[in-house]
């Protein structure tokens, strides 16, 4: 029981954990990114589709459709952050109302592109794209250490693919000028662009990154919880994930914890309502775990995390 | 090109009703371009948007109904959307974003049917009942929302998110364990007593739904305007809305006026609720969030938070969303359309501030000497 609610655990939390990173990129330039839940959601649908495409060219026994649907899905999430940049940035919008905004169109505009697709392409009335759930990898050996071990046991592919992504990340942030230019602009803009910053464009940047690790999120939700696209994708984990970097204090390692541990509440829930052999209607129960954790350390730790100073600002040069 | 934009923009009078239209335009013709893209005449697809929600006439109807049927099924809709929007202009204008309508709504339709609806209460006690116990229902969740922000500085975003997905999985454990009706996998049908919707009047040798609320929610719609225009409470809301520093300045309390507008944020979503589940529906579908309360955010954004500017957005949303299903059938569009062109309503109406600042902009250039308006 132990072992499901490790390997589940970390299936739900690692995706979590790479959106978060995409929003801490994000806020930490000074961008308030509301939007993780409608890129996860859209850069799903674009790895979908692809996925679906290439299945019916190569048939549903090859690797290749996964690999090239997560290329894909980063490649939707990064067009699509867009969205979110031209309306902050350009656009002076409000960057709560916009982030919300580019969920709402994600949820439509995905919805009605699944529904026309699969009546145009593959000629078909359904509102998902079937994707089946990924082959998952043992580690012979340390697999077999008990409890440590459940770790290395049932692995998705795209859980390795998301801690590497995740080194990469960490240390774009925190070794790179890059990273040091991006927490500046959060900072303090003004004394970013007296140096020399392009405050726009690093922020511009960053919203892109979260776009495309957003979609890695999605991408992996598509392929173990639900195991085909379609509208049900948005769940809220998006906001999940938020308020996970929330509980982290906006850096990276702290916000794997509050991933980790939303992770494991919610596997252990369901492991109970199995374990205790209770009917599937109480599972509704256990599926409220994560948010009312969520809502719980939020009001433990909200109080006292020192956000980016400069976060959801609009940078006006010509202030002060 | 530009003088023209001014000329249309310009000027004080009415500029945030022409710059919200001048939005809807934009989205309107953005629809017309994917419609076009798909193969579909827009013009007749936007008639039968109108036709839909009983503002043209259709082509045939069924027997014992016309386009009186289609209006009064219309208002029907109309009325939650008028409570909802306003939801979400009263916490707007406090400097709050109100996502959680939707499980605001929820949360009255579920206390008050589970409670008026399927009691044996009669007409003239079970309709006012169930929507106090709904505005009660709608306000604890706001004030709750108001209370965490204030108290422990959790953004009002995410706690509501966090509350709309623990309301719906609570109500649907609840719903499918206790109140479920196994033919049509919704709660069960609440008494026509309690419904706020009078179903299947006969007059005229017609056959039609009276929505009960619908006069109740244009004078609520004009008390919250007078409450937000003409009281202190309105002003001191305004006020923490504006700049919570210069509010705080001015003695103004801020916990007291965020926790307010909160609640009544939450009464009036309330209200949607109960006339949404116990009026236009009799009935609550589990496992879902209501799509209203997300696109009442485009309402109010449309209206530029002032309760007669919602009320006007309300009907367009609402005619867009009823007669989609009529467009639909008609077309063989897609009924996620209307989502669609509603959230790019949104996007155009989030950027209105932008067009405001840009046509100011404008005029400067075009005419250097004339003082520029402010807001």
């Amino acid at each position: 029981m132990i072992d499901t609610i490790i390997i589940d655990g970390l299936a739900f939390a690692l995706p979590m954990f790479i959106m978060a990173i995409g929003g801490i990129f994000s806020e930490k330039s000074g961008i308030t990114n509301l939007a993780l839940e409608g890129l996860q959601g859209f850069g799903a649908f674009t790895g979908g589709l692809a996925a679906v495409l290439v299945m019916q060219t190569v048939g549903s026994g090859s690797q290749l459709p996964y690999y090239v649907s997560f290329i894909a899905a980063i490649i939707g999430g990064m067009l699509y952050s867009l969205v979110h940049v031209v309306m902050c940035i350009r656009f002076r919008a409000n960057q709560v109302i916009s982030g919300v905004v580019v969920n709402i169109l994600a949820m439509a505009l995905t919805s009605f592109l699944t529904k026309r697709i699969n009546e145009g392409v593959f000629s078909q009335t359904s509102n998902k794209f079937v994707l089946g759930t990924s082959v998952r990898i043992t580690v012979p050996g340390i697999s077999r250490i008990p409890v440590i071990g459940a770790v290395f046991r049932d692995v998705y592919p795209f859980e390795i693919m998301i801690v590497f992504i995740a080194v990469i990340m960490w240390y774009v942030m925190y070794r790179t000028p890059f990273g040091m230019h991006l927490r500046a602009c959060g900072d303090n803009p003004h004394a970013a662009d007296a140096v020399g910053i392009n405050v726009n464009r690093v922020r511009t940047a960053a919203v892109i990154i979260s776009g495309g690790l957003s979609a890695v999120a999605g991408m992996s939700y598509a392929y173990s919880i639900s195991a085909n696209f379609s509208p049900d994708i948005y769940l809220g984990f998006g906001y999940l994930s938020i308020a996970a970097l929330i509980f982290g204090n906006w850096s990276i390692l702290p916000t794997l914890g509050a991933c980790l541990i939303f992770g494991f509440a919610r596997s252990s829930g369901q492991a109970i309502i199995q374990q205790l052999g209770m009917p599937s209607t109480y599972n509704d129960i256990v599926r409220i775990l994560p948010y009312v954790l969520t809502l719980c350390l939020l009001i433990f730790f909200s109080k006292h995390n020192n956000s980016p100073r400069a976060l959801g600002e609009i940078y006006d040069k010509g202030k002060r | 090109m530009k003088k023209l934009i001014v000329k249309l923009l310009g000027g004080e009078k009415l500029r945030m009703a022409r710059i919200s239209l001048f939005a809807i335009l934009v989205s309107l013709i953005v629809g017309a371009v994917i419609l076009l893209a798909i193969g579909k005449n827009p013009l007749s697809a936007y008639g039968n948007l109108l036709q839909g929600s009983g503002f043209l006439p259709k082509s045939s109807y069924a027997g014992r109904q016309n386009m009186f049927t289609d209006l009064m099924s219309f208002l029907d809709a109309l009325t939650p959307m008028i409570f909802a929007s306003l939801a979400v202009a009263v916490a707007l204008r406090a400097g709050l974003f109100n996502i959680g309508v939707s499980g605001m709504m929820l949360a009255a339709g579920f206390a008050a049917s589970v409670t008026v609806g399927h009691s044996a209460l009669a007409a003239p006690i079970a309709k006012p009942l169930a929507v106090i116990i709904g505005i009660a229902a709608g306000a604890v969740v706001g004030a709750l929302i108001g209370w965490l922000k204030y108290r422990f500085n959790i953004n009002e975003v995410v706690s509501s998110i966090m509350i709309n997905y623990i309301l719906m999985y609570v109500f649907t454990f609840y719903i499918n364990t206790f109140f479920l009706d196994p033919i049509s996998r919704q709660s069960i049908a609440i008494t026509d007593a309690s419904r706020l919707t009078l179903t299947n009047v006969q007059a005229f040798g017609l056959k039609f739904n009276i929505p009960l609320a619908f006069v109740f929610a244009l004078i609520t719609a004009a008390a919250v305007g007078f409450m937000m225009n003409r009281t202190t409470m309105g002003f001191e809301i305004k006020a923490v809305g504006l700049s919570r520093r210069a509010a705080r300045y001015a003695g103004i309390s801020i916990s007291k006026n965020m926790i307010l507008s909160m609640t009544i944020s939450g009464g009036l979503a309330g209200l949607a609720g109960v006339t949404y589940f116990c009026g236009y529906f009799a009935s609550i579908q589990p496992g879902v969030v209501p799509s209203m309360g997300f696109n009442a955010i485009a309402v109010a954004l449309l209206g530029n938070s002032d309760p007669i500017g919602c009320v006007f957005s309300s009907v367009l949303v609402t005619i867009i969303s009823k007669g989609s299903i009529y467009m639909s059938s008609q077309q063989g569009v897609e009924v996620e359309m209307s989502d669609l062109i509603t959230s790019v309503i949104l996007i155009f109406a989030a950027c209105s501030e932008f067009l405001r600042m840009y046509v100011d902009k404008l005029s400067m250039e075009l005419d250097p000497g004339r003082e520029v308006s402010r807001t």
